[in-house]
């Protein structure tokens, strides 16, 4: 299988392709000029180095697509490694870029008589649910997760629940929707990331892409 | 779920298996055993579910999670029904077989069951194959095992196997020594290590972070990986310990290059999940493209609870993995007898290796074997292919 020879990099979608692809460049990975065409329908592509080949995925299929094999290493939110929790996947390398937090936030207008102390069971409106239920359980607290995949900060104004666990970098999107962090629970940045089975067989091709890529954060740190 | 279940659905996990694939297990898992016999490993069986507290004590532990239980309505016990099969090969080894000379070498397969399957391994239920070697303490017994296993896969038709060498104790020695000492930190640490992630090690409080960088850095080729294991600066506390666990590495790996050179090795110092128990070389075999691992195994104390136990190593190898790394089966030629044909066609047919499909009464002979799947028809006294559309 000669595509299986290549080395397949995933790279997230969206945002955080704008800080990543700086220190792609720095690393040596110059992907081929139909990447930056925002209406080609292509999802893979080739780079200036004939042995690896970007593939531009959504960042939550990016840690499955890692802990499957399918791609050998990738650039991953810490947020999706922590809601994934694979043994398969390896996170070598903080790469310094996409920096956010994760935090539990609730309407400013809560009742006074609630008590954090006092619950057994809340409900959260969450992308996150593995880790929401994780962080709860390790106060002894269950916390029953409704699942949104975007537009968290809402579901407390719309009578779902409420709290939300989501992420945040400014605060702009909490405040417009009248609420406020409670507790942070983790701070997040981009991760490389690198399928186990890939670092065991393939060693000395990812060892030497994790350093490429380790002097690419250094020099853009420097 | 209401109303009626489909009646083919079946549990999460768990699947009928279908010709060819079901001979073709069949078939690898006894050229397995066939293998471990003739390198002296005699076969055990043990049961499928036995009393929850022999099956998952001491290292039985690891698999506690992963067991089904029942009640015993008999004994009036709880039940476990094996999620893994090597602690039952030490169980008979140190109690029904104590008596026997050591080193004892023992082969098993069968099906395991899991609670719940794992991402890579969705299937609740697979096959295990495997053999321990109980009662040596020496290099060239785990040299012995790991060789058994690479050289049996390879025959088998395996190929760009790799052998990923282990060593638990160097890690949980370090975080003795030089590591946080509440639990939470050790669990971070241990999070952290199993990611490979440098600087969430750095951040922990308590942590001499050189140190284990320096141990997640002594991964990859094994030549390498052991250079970079002798240079570390190890605390004095652990030093003695930790340095006669790599010069054991030393040994083993010493021990393969003598009688497989070409061999791939690589060290990965950091590999600790699943061998909690283990102590001395661990090892799991990887293939190129194949995802997960074809099976894993290495040194442990087998016991049956009273004293420290006897040093033991041993591997499992998954039947369902191994099934992936192998070409796919081809289906064996059929051929079809006419109804008029005698018994001793048939044997005669038969014992030079021939699927034979008799019929029942007087069709048209080629018609009905070419809509019954079979390849070849006897007609006149030998055999002819028949034309596949």
């Amino acid at each position: 299988m000669l595509s299986n020879d290549k080395l397949i990099f995933a790279v997230p979608r969206g945002r955080i392709l704008g800080d990543v692809m700086p220190l792609m460049k720095r690393a040596g990975i110059e992907p081929e000029d139909s990447f930056w065409d925002k209406n080609a329908r292509q999802l893979s592509f080739s780079t200036s180095d004939p042995s690896l080949e970007i593939v531009r995925v959504r960042s939550f299929d990016i840690a499955t697509l890692i802990a499957f094999g399918a791609a050998h290493i990738g650039i991953a939110g810490l947020d999706v490694l922590m809601e994934f929790e694979s043994r398969e996947i390896y996170a070598p390398l903080d790469l310094g870029v996409g920096g956010c937090r994760m935090i539990v936030a609730q309407p400013e207008e809560r009742a006074p008589s609630d008590d954090p102390r006092r619950w057994s069971h809340i409900r959260i409106a969450t992308k996150y649910p593995e880790i929401t239920r994780r962080h709860f359980a390790a106060r002894g607290v269950h916390a029953e997760c409704v699942k949104l995949n975007g537009a968290i900060e809402i579901a407390p104004a719309m009578g779902l629940c409420q709290r939300i666990v989501d992420l945040t970098s400014t605060g702009d999107t909490l405040k417009a929707n009248g609420l406020v962090e409670i507790e942070e629970i983790a701070k997040i940045t981009s991760r490389l990331a690198v399928n186990r089975t890939a670092f065991k067989t393939r060693g000395e091709e990812i060892s030497g892409w994790i350093e490429r890529v380790r002097e690419a954060v250094d020099a853009g740190q420097a | 779920m209401n109303g009626k279940i489909h009646p083919a659905l079946l549990p999460a996990g768990l699947q009928d298996t279908l010709p060819p694939d079901a001979e073709f297990e069949s078939e690898v898992t006894e050229g397995l055993i066939a293998a471990f016999a003739a390198h002296g490993y005699e076969r055990v069986k043990p049961p499928l579910i036995e009393f929850e507290e022999n099956l998952i004590s001491g290292s039985g532990a690891a698999t506690a999670a992963q067991t089904f239980r029942l009640m015993d309505p008999v004994s009036q016990r709880m039940l476990g029904l094996r999620a893994d099969m090597t602690l039952q090969i030490a169980r008979i080894a140190t109690t029904r077989l104590a008596d026997l000379p050591r080193p004892l070498r023992l082969s098993y397969a069968g099906q395991v069951l899991r609670v719940v399957g794992s991402a890579l391994r969705p299937e609740r239920q697979f096959g295990q194959v495997g053999a321990e070697l109980i009662g040596s303490a020496s290099c060239r017994a785990d040299a012995e095992v790991i060789l058994m296993a690479a050289n049996t896969l390879k025959s088998l038709g395996v190929s760009g196997l790799s052998i990923d060498l282990g060593l638990p104790l160097l890690v949980s020695e370090a975080i003795k020594a030089s590591g946080p000492k509440d639990e939470g930190g050790i669990a971070t640490l241990n999070a952290a290590l199993a990611q490979k992630d440098a600087a969430a090690i750095a951040a922990i409080d308590g942590v001499e972070p050189e140190l284990f960088a320096a141990i997640l850095d002594a991964a990859g080729h094994a030549e390498e990986a052991l250079e970079r294991l002798r240079a570390l600066s190890l605390p004095a506390e652990a030093k003695v310990q930790i340095e006669s666990q790599i010069e054991g590495l030393a040994e083993v790996m010493t021990a393969i290059k003598a009688d497989a050179p070409g061999l791939k090795l690589t060290i990965d110092p950091v590999e600790m999940r699943g061998y909690e128990y283990h102590e001395g070389v661990t090892f799991s075999i990887f293939a190129v493209n194949l995802r997960g691992e074809l099976g894993r195994g290495g040194r442990y104390r087998s016991g049956n609870g009273e004293g420290d136990g006897e040093p033991s190593t041993g591997f499992t190898l998954f039947v369902d993995t191994l099934l992936r790394a192998l070409p796919t089966p081809v289906r064996r030629d059929k051929v079809y007898l006419p109804a008029a044909a005698t018994l001793a066609d048939a044997i005669k047919l038969r014992t030079d290796g021939w699927a034979t499909i008799q019929a029942m009464d007087d069709e048209d002979g080629r018609a009905e074997a070419l809509r019954l799947g079979c390849t070849h028809i006897f007609e006149g006294g030998s055999i002819h292919a028949l034309k596949q559309d």
